[in-house]
C-alpha cells in the first residue's frame, strides 16, 4: 500500500511538469545580508539596502503578486552568504563587502553585480581601555581581532600598510563582531578596527587613530543576484532593482536621516555609533551611493590586486563580464534619478556633482 | 578473502608446502587489504560525487584539488607548522590531563578513603562535555594558549581516570591475597600486582584520551586562533577553499592513526605476556 502510494507520487512527480519554469514569477524572492545584528538577531543597519528590509519595501512591491519576500541575515557574514548561494539558497546579495564576494567569484559561483550598497565612511583602531599603547606600531606582536574572510580583514591590512607594517607584526586572530565587542571589554584582544563612541561613552576602549573618508581604506559594497535567478526571471530582476533604488533616494533625503538612525539601531549596534559616523557625512548621497561608477570597478580592480597579493584566492577572478548595470541604468531612468548621485574617478574625486537640492 | 588472495597467488602451491611463514605473511596481508576496502568504497563515492557533481563544486572539493592544496602546503612547510603547533598543544594536554587523570584514578583506586570523599564530585563532573566548559575556561583562562591546554587537558582527565580506576577495580583479589601473603609492602604491590594487572585498561584510558584530545583540539582552534590544523580547516572554509578543510580531516585522521598504532605497539611491548582470545 505504502509503495504504492509512493510510486504514484513519484509518476506524478514525472507528469507534472516543473512549476518554476512553467511561471514567470518565482513563488519567492530570497535575499541574503552578510551580517546580523547584535546575538545574530535578524536586523541590520548602515546601508540603504537595510532600508529596503527596515521598510519592507521589497515585500511590497511583490505583495500584490503573491510573491514571498524570504530575509537572510548570516551572522557567518560574507562567507556564509558565499555559502548559501553555492547551496542555491538565496537569489540576492545586499551589500556584500569586496573579500568574500570575490573569493565567491573565484571559486566559481555565479552572479551578477547589480549595484553598489554604498561605499565611503571612516575607520577607527581601536584598544582596550586600560592599554597604554597610543600608535599602532607599538602594538607589534601583540593580538589584533578581525573577522577573517570579511571585508574587514582587507582594511586591517590596508590600516597595516598605512602604517608601514603587515600582518606578520601581528598576531591576528579571528572573531566576529560580538566576540570582539567582548574581547576588547575583557582585555583578551590589544586591539582592533570599528566604530568606537560608544565603547568610549562607558569606558570599555578608546581610539588611537582615524581615517576619515579616505577612497583608498573603503571599498563599495556589491549587490548581485544569481545567474540562475536572472536568467529566469529578468523582470522581476527589475522590479526589485528599481524599488532598491528608490529606497536609496529615500535614504539620502535628509528628513530621513535621524528616523534611519534609529532604524539602523535597532539592529543593536548603538545608536550613538550610527550618529558620530554619518552625522559627518553632510551630504548623504556621498555615501548611500546605488552607482557602479568609475570608482567602483577602479575599487574593486584594488581589492582583486589585494586578494592576488595576498594570496586568499586560489584561481584567477576578474571583474570582466560580472557587471550588469542595465537593470540599475533603467532604474534611474524610470525614477528621473539619473543625475540624482554624484559619480567619481577612480581616486574617488567627484567628476559629475550630483543633482543641486533646492 | 584470505582464501582467494591465497589460493590465487602464484607461490602459493609452493608456500603450502613452504612452510607457515609465508602463510602467516599473507593473512597479514589479506587483513589490511580487508580494512582497505571502505576507505576505497569511500574514495569511489567521493569521486562519483565529485563526477556526477551531486554537490556544488563549491562545496565539495574534487580529490585532485585537495591532493594538490596537500602536497602546496606541505612543500611550503605550512602545513608542517600548523601540525608541529597543535601536536604540542595536545602533548601538553595529554601530559597535563593525562598526570592527573592518572594520580586521581591510582588515588582513588587505591585509597577507600579518597574514593569516598572524590569520587561523587568526580562522577558528576565527568558527565559535563569538554565544550560545556569552554565559556567558563574562557573567562578563566583567556583565548590564548592556556584555554587550549586546559580545555585538552580537561578532555584527557576523565578516560584516563575512568579506565584508570577501573584498571584497579577489576584486580582479582587472589592477586592481592597473595601479594598479602608474600608480605609485599606498598612500591611492591603496586609494580608487581597493580601495574601488570591494571595496564590494558591503563591503555584503553589513554587511547581514548587521545582521540579526545585531537577532538577537543580541534574546537578549540576553531576558536580565536591564528594558527594549528584547527585554525587551518576554520580558514580554509572563510575563504571557501573547502580542500583546505578536507586536507585538515585527512591529516587529523592519518595523525590520530599513527597515535593509535604507537600506543598498540607500546602496550604490546609491554604487555606481550597476554594472549587474546580475538
Amino acid at each position: 500500500m505504502k509503495r504504492r502510494t509512493f510510486s504514484a507520487a513519484l509518476g506524478a512527480l514525472a507528469l507534472t511538469p516543473p512549476a518554476a519554469f512553467a511561471q514567470d514569477k518565482p513563488p519567492v524572492i530570497r535575499i541574503g545580508f552578510p551580517n546580523a545584528g547584535t546575538g545574530g538577531r535578524p536586523l541590520g543597519g548602515g546601508s540603504y539596502t537595510a532600508n529596503a528590509h527596515h521598510l519592507r519595501a521589497i515585500d511590497e512591491e511583490f505583495k500584490a503578486d503573491g510573491i514571498r519576500v524570504e530575509w537572510k541575515f548570516f551572522p557567518g557574514a560574507g562567507p556564509a552568504l558565499n555559502e548559501s548561494l553555492a547551496n542555491g539558497l538565496v537569489d540576492f546579495g545586499f551589500g556584500h563587502g569586496d573579500l568574500p564576494v570575490l573569493v565567491g567569484r573565484s571559486t566559481g559561483l555565479k552572479h551578477k553585480v547589480i549595484a553598489s550598497s554604498g561605499r565611503g565612511g571612516d575607520s577607527y583602531f581601536v584598544v582596550p581601555a586600560a592599554s597604554s599603547a597610543k600608535t599602532i606600531a607599538e602594538l607589534k606582536g601583540k593580538r589584533i581581532a578581525t573577522f577573517k574572510g570579511t571585508a574587514s580583514q582587507l582594511t586591517l591590512n590596508r590600516w597595516f600598510e598605512k602604517f608601514g607594517l603587515n600582518d606578520k607584526d601581528f598576531r591576528v586572530i579571528s572573531l566576529d563582531s560580538d566576540s570582539t565587542l567582548a574581547a576588547l571589554s575583557t582585555g583578551d584582544i590589544d586591539g582592533t578596527v570599528r566604530a568606537p563612541f560608544d565603547l568610549e561613552a562607558r569606558g570599555v576602549a578608546r581610539r588611537i587613530h582615524e581615517i576619515l573618508d579616505d577612497p583608498y581604506i573603503t571599498r563599495p559594497g556589491t549587490v548581485w543576484v544569481s545567474d540562475a535567478f536572472e536568467a529566469r526571471f529578468p523582470q522581476i530582476v527589475q522590479r526589485v532593482v528599481t524599488r532598491l533604488v528608490k529606497v536609496a533616494h529615500w535614504s539620502t533625503l535628509d528628513a530621513n536621516r535621524e528616523r534611519q538612525y534609529q532604524l539602523w539601531a535597532t539592529s543593536g549596534t548603538p545608536y550613538v555609533d550610527y550618529k558620530a559616523t554619518w552625522d559627518r557625512a553632510r551630504d548623504l548621497r556621498d555615501r548611500l551611493n546605488p552607482l557602479l561608477d568609475t570608482y567602483y570597478t577602479a575599487s574593486i580592480q584594488r581589492s582583486i590586486d589585494e586578494v592576488k597579493k595576498y594570496k586568499l584566492v586560489r584561481r584567477d577572478v576578474s571583474i570582466d563580464g560580472w557587471l550588469e548595470p542595465k537593470y540599475l541604468q533603467n532604474a534611474l531612468k524610470e525614477l528621473k534619478l539619473e543625475d540624482w548621485w554624484p559619480q567619481q574617478d577612480a581616486d574617488g574625486k567627484t567628476v559629475v556633482p550630483g543633482r543641486k537640492l533646492a | 578473502m584470505q582464501a582467494a588472495t591465497s589460493s590465487s597467488h602464484p607461490i602459493a602451491p609452493a608456500a603450502a608446502a613452504g612452510g607457515p611463514a609465508v602463510r602467516a605473511w599473507i593473512a597479514v596481508a589479506g587483513r589490511w587489504a580487508a580494512g582497505l576496502v571502505l576507505p576505497a568504497l569511500l574514495f569511489g563515492l567521493w569521486l562519483a560525487a565529485v563526477r556526477g557533481q551531486w554537490a556544488p563544486e563549491q562545496i565539495l572539493p574534487s580529490p585532485a584539488l585537495v591532493w594538490q592544496s596537500f602536497t602546496e602546503l606541505w612543500q611550503s612547510g605550512e602545513l608542517q607548522d600548523h601540525l608541529a603547533i597543535s601536536a604540542s598543544r595536545v602533548a601538553w594536554g595529554l601530559l597535563i590531563g593525562g598526570g592527573a587523570g592518572l594520580l586521581l584514578g591510582f588515588a582513588m583506586g587505591l585509597s577507600a578513603t579518597v574514593r569516598a570523599y572524590v569520587r561523587p564530585t568526580f562522577d558528576v563532573v565527568a558527565q559535563f562535555p569538554v565544550l560545556g566548559w569552554v565559556p567558563l575556561l574562557i573567562i578563566f583562562a583567556g583565548i590564548d594558549e592556556a584555554l587550549k591546554v586546559s580545555a585538552i587537558s580537561i578532555a584527557v582527565v576523565v578516560p584516563v581516570a575512568v579506565n584508570t580506576l577501573a584498571g584497579i577495580a577489576n584486580i582479582p583479589h587472589t592477586q592481592v591475597e597473595v601479594a598479602r601473603v608474600y608480605r609485599f609492602k606498598l612500591g611492591q604491590v603496586l609494580r608487581h600486582v597493580v601495574l601488570p594487572a591494571s595496564a590494558p585498561s591503563l591503555f584503553n584510558g589513554l587511547r581514548q584520551a587521545t582521540m579526545q584530545a585531537w577532538l577537543t583540539l580541534v574546537f578549540v582552534e576553531l576558536l580565536a586562533s591564528s594558527e594549528g590544523i584547527g585554525y587551518l580547516m576554520v580558514w580554509g572554509r572563510q575563504l571557501g577553499q573547502l580542500d583546505l578543510v578536507v586536507v585538515g580531516m585527512l591529516l587529523i585522521g592519518a595523525v590520530g592513526v599513527s597515535l593509535d598504532v604507537l600506543l598498540r605497539r607500546a602496550e604490546s611491548a609491554l604487555l606481550g605476556w597476554r594472549r587474546v582470545a580475538f
